[in-house]
């Protein structure tokens, strides 16, 4: 645990401050949301490849915001939340596409689902409603588990709903086909909004009881169980509306990819967002929002010089399938030289308040 | 029906086998590091690559050779990654191991191509044999030997060598192992070289079953090791030998009796059996207790 006593140099701060100071907390959003509307408008100029790549890093984005609500306010790794973008994928597809086209492509069906139909936004709602029922559910088993032991059930977990969305062709496609004929009708700014959208949920749901408690939990399970925190339960909450936030993602990604298929909602989505959160930083919110995007920028520049980018005179040019060992060595590096990540589990705070808030925890007022 | 549930239950053994050596070379390492290593896959992949690629030049070369690629590559990675990262936390372990896995998988991908290689590696042992009714392969019977070998050769080594008994300590307690003066730097080392023998072994069998290797060739094999490993207890050596060898049994037996329309899910069974003994003995079926929290 660490402990903070208010040193006297913090009391003689405490008094007078600015609008600045007090505007802290709120800073680390504003700067998040800044940064992910940047990004998108510098990159909305750059031409519709890096557009379509752009959209798949901002779903992706959503993912790891998804994983942070859970990984870092727990410390419990999960290796199961690709399984809630499953099933918000899922119910994307089965909600918006035609119910024409659904009897033609998916006949087993069962007969019910031929005729259940919804506007896309509903659609997406719904896919995070399901998201964090599937979370709620499984919860009370897998919440108990600490360590190695959670990670291995989580992704039993995965096995398990990717198994029976591959094969079971009642809720889905026969097996080894995709479905397809989702409509287009996301674009780059809604994806950028839901994005904020995911970032502005987490960030309020930083400041409720469960995650305070949880956080306080992860310092050191033993000091808050005897303090009186029912760990198990507040996992269940953190775990449930962290799978909300991934089935939205993953009806997201239906409506970005509109082809839907079980082999790319499985392990390698699984092992891609969570590199992207180790190297941001998995304590922090901007630690999941930095790790996404710097992830996906490195991924879009490799792609280019994979093809040649022109830099004033110069060419420069990499081998193909360089790219992926580039993101490799980059996150063992990381691993082993900063394993704390890029923003070392820091939030964004005003540049010049004296103090900076500790790892993993969010800016506050209270001294 | 005699002979079908003979011949299957020859079959769960043989994987079962595979499955276990994979998950005691995992176990054997995270014993005394505190590391799943989910880079096994890629020893187990290169040493398959090293069989297909000298096969030709005899198996008195191949088979050597493939096991002194599996060991270098052991070392190699401990050297390398892990070495450095003594004071992490299991889960972070985990996860740097499967940051190298994905990338040496992306390497085997640029030097190899993404095609699979094939050569008839002991194709002799693809037979089957046939006595009193039961068809068996010859590969089954072989797997089950090598394993039995290769468990008899380090129980020996465990309990009879001093290396071995100092290893032995070092994966029940380390620190203790470490202020009885047990030279914790040699006892690491051997821990991947032994792991290193068991991956090369799996790689033996698997690309006899299979006779075709990709980069991704040994993913599979050690997902259900690890799985297998903790369920099984990873703490304890024999704990993730036990749980290894169930999972390969039960995935075995259960894709041959389950009713046609059902074998698909045959993992998915697997998996929810995972959980609920996680649930019920969360440090592992060997481990009595709630087993000891070490860091």
């Amino acid at each position: 645990m660490i402990d903070r006593t208010a040193t006297s140099d913090e009391v003689a701060l405490s008094a007078p401050r600015g609008l600045w100071y007090r505007l802290g907390p709120i800073w680390s959003l504003i700067s998040l949301l800044a940064i992910v509307y940047l990004v998108t408008l510098v990159n909305s100029f750059l031409g519709d490849s890096v557009q379509v790549q752009l959209q798949y890093a901002l779903v992706n984005l959503i993912i790891v915001v998804a994983l942070q609500i859970f990984i870092g306010t727990s410390g419990v790794l999960s290796f199961g939340h690709v399984a809630f973008v499953a099933v918000g994928a899922w119910t994307v597809g089965l909600l918006t596409i035609e119910p024409e086209l659904k009897r033609n492509l998916l006949p087993d069906l069962f007969p019910f689902l031929f005729d259940l139909n919804a506007p896309w936004f509903v659609a997406v709602l719904i896919g995070g409603i399901v998201g964090g029922l599937l979370a709620l559910v499984v919860s009370p088993v897998l919440m108990r588990l600490n360590g190695l032991q959670a990670g291995i059930a989580t992704f039993a977990l995965l096995g398990v709903v990717n198994q029976v969305l591959t094969y079971w062709s009642s809720i889905g496609p026969r097996s080894g086909q995709s479905m397809v004929g989702i409509p287009d009708v996301l674009n780059l700014q809604t994806t950028m909004l839901f994005a904020m959208a995911a970032i502005v949920a987490a960030w309020l749901f930083q400041r409720t009881k469960p995650s305070r408690l949880l956080r306080a939990a992860r310092e050191d399970g033993i000091a808050a169980a005897s303090s009186g925190i029912n760990v198990v339960s507040q996992r269940i909450i953190v775990f449930a509306v962290s799978g909300i936030v991934a089935g939205v993602a993953g009806g997201l990604f239906a409506l970005t990819n509109r082809v839907v298929q079980s082999s790319q909602l499985n392990i390698e989505l699984t092992f891609i967002t969570l590199a992207m959160l180790v190297l941001g930083g998995m304590l922090s919110l901007s630690g999941a929002v930095i790790g996404t995007l710097v992830f996906s920028l490195v991924d879009v520049l490799l792609v280019r010089m994979q093809n040649g980018l022109e830099i004033g005179n110069f060419i420069v040019t990499v081998p193909q399938g360089a790219r992926a060992i580039v993101l490799g060595l980059i996150l063992v590096g990381m691993l082993l030289f900063r394993p704390s990540g890029i923003t070392g589990g820091r939030e964004f705070v005003w540049p010049f308040r004296k103090d900076r808030p500790l790892p993993g925890m969010p800016p506050t007022n209270e001294a | 029906m005699m002979s079908q549930l003979i011949q299957s239950i020859v079959d769960a053994l043989s994987a079962g086998a595979t499955l276990g050596l994979a998950a005691l070379a995992i176990g054997l390492v995270f014993g005394v590091i505190r590391l799943a290593n989910f880079a096994q896959a890629e020893i187990i992949t290169g040493s398959a690559y090293c069989l297909i690629f000298t096969w030709d030049l005899g198996w008195y070369v191949a088979i050597p050779l493939s096991i002194l690629v599996a060991i270098a590559m052991s070392l190699l990675m401990e050297f390398a990654v892990f070495s450095r990262m003594r004071t992490a936390n299991p889960a972070t372990l985990l996860i740097a191991s499967f940051g190298l896995s994905f990338l040496i998988q992306r390497v085997y991908e640029l030097m190899f191509s993404n095609n699979v290689r094939t050569a008839p590696v002991a194709s002799g042992l693809a037979q089957t044999v046939e006595f009193a009714g039961v068809r068996v392969q010859l590969l089954s019977i072989a797997t089950i030997v090598i394993a039995g070998a290769l468990l008899l050769g380090l129980q020996l080594f465990l309990t009879r060598t001093s290396q071995g008994l100092q290893l032995k300590a070092a994966a029940a307690d380390f620190k203790t192992a470490r202020l009885v003066g047990i030279p914790a730097g040699r006892v690491i080392g051997l821990s991947f070289a032994l792991s290193g023998i068991l991956s090369a072994a799996v790689a033996f069998v698997l690309t006899v079953q299979t006779g075709a290797v990709g980069p991704s060739f040994g993913v599979q094999i050690t997902i259900l090791a690890l799985v297998g490993a903790v369920i099984g207890g990873i703490d304890k050596i024999s704990g993730s030998l036990a749980g290894g060898f169930l999972v390969g049994f039960a995935t075995s037996m259960l894709a041959t009796w389950l009713p046609q329309e059902m074998s698909n899910f045959k993992d998915a069974f697997v998996f929810v059996l995972v959980i609920g003994v996680l649930l019920f003995r969360p440090s592992g079926l060997l481990i009595k207790g709630r087993g000891v929290a070490r860091t």
